[in-house]
């Protein structure tokens, strides 16, 4: 499993902040938010950034491992 | 005394942040501060609160990342950041940035910095509340 997390105005327009896919063999960044993006277009027309595992990950071709924790975000806005 | 990177719900204190940084070095001749507060108009309305929401196993990093490369980059002797989530009534302070260095040039570059690089690069998330209705920020300079 791939565990997904939304934040802030992604998680609102989401209507939940965390869901669950199916992880298999070869699945990479881009596969996921394609899968996503296809259930979920007005979340994810908000989402410019992505991160796997805690860090900004830019290349969507990157592999995902099985177990993954992977968050789709909109640009920031703290400080 | 607490970490040099935080973030935390309560408020904190330029006080003692100040007093923190000063103390890791005599050498110090300049140091810089920026805090960030609440406004209460923003975009032609009224704001009463600011919420906020963070994805903190990134976010915690990704602000003693940015005070490593600032030490680095400015030759600073010692950096301190701060920031707040929950929620934020308008006036009070969202974060504080300071930066020590032997003089007050590469303080205050490394604070403007400090505060340009957090916001771009630290996955935060501000709400605003309106009397017309809760907002989320959009990012601008």
């Amino acid at each position: 499993m791939i565990t997904v997390l939304f934040f802030g105005p992604v998680a609102e327009r989401l209507g939940q902040s965390r869901l669950e896919v199916a992880h298999q063999a070869g699945m990479r960044l881009q596969d996921v938010r394609d899968q996503l993006q296809a259930r979920y277009p007005e979340a994810f027309s908000l989402v410019s950034l992505a991160a796997v595992n805690g860090q900004h990950e830019r290349d969507f071709a990157v592999a995902l491992a099985d177990h993954s924790e992977v968050v789709f975000m909109s640009k920031f806005s703290g400080g | 005394m607490p970490d040099a990177v935080r973030i935390q719900l309560e408020d904190f204190s330029q006080d003692e942040e100040i007093r923190a940084l000063q103390a890791t070095s005599k050498r110090m001749g300049g140091i810089a501060t920026f805090l960030g507060c609440a406004r209460d108009f923003s975009e032609g309305r009224a704001v009463s609160e600011i919420s906020f929401d963070a994805y903190e196993r990134m976010a915690l990093p990704e602000m003693q990342t940015l005070r490593s490369e600032a030490i680095a980059r400015f030759a600073l002797l010692d950096a301190r950041i701060v920031h707040r989530l929950g929620v934020v009534r308008a006036g009070d302070s969202i974060v504080f940035i300071a930066a020590g260095a032997e003089h007050r040039a590469p303080a205050l570059e490394a604070c403007r910095w400090l505060i340009d690089e957090l916001k771009e690069r630290v996955p935060i998330w501000k709400k605003e509340t309106t009397p017309e209705g809760e907002s989320w920020v959009t990012p601008h300079p």
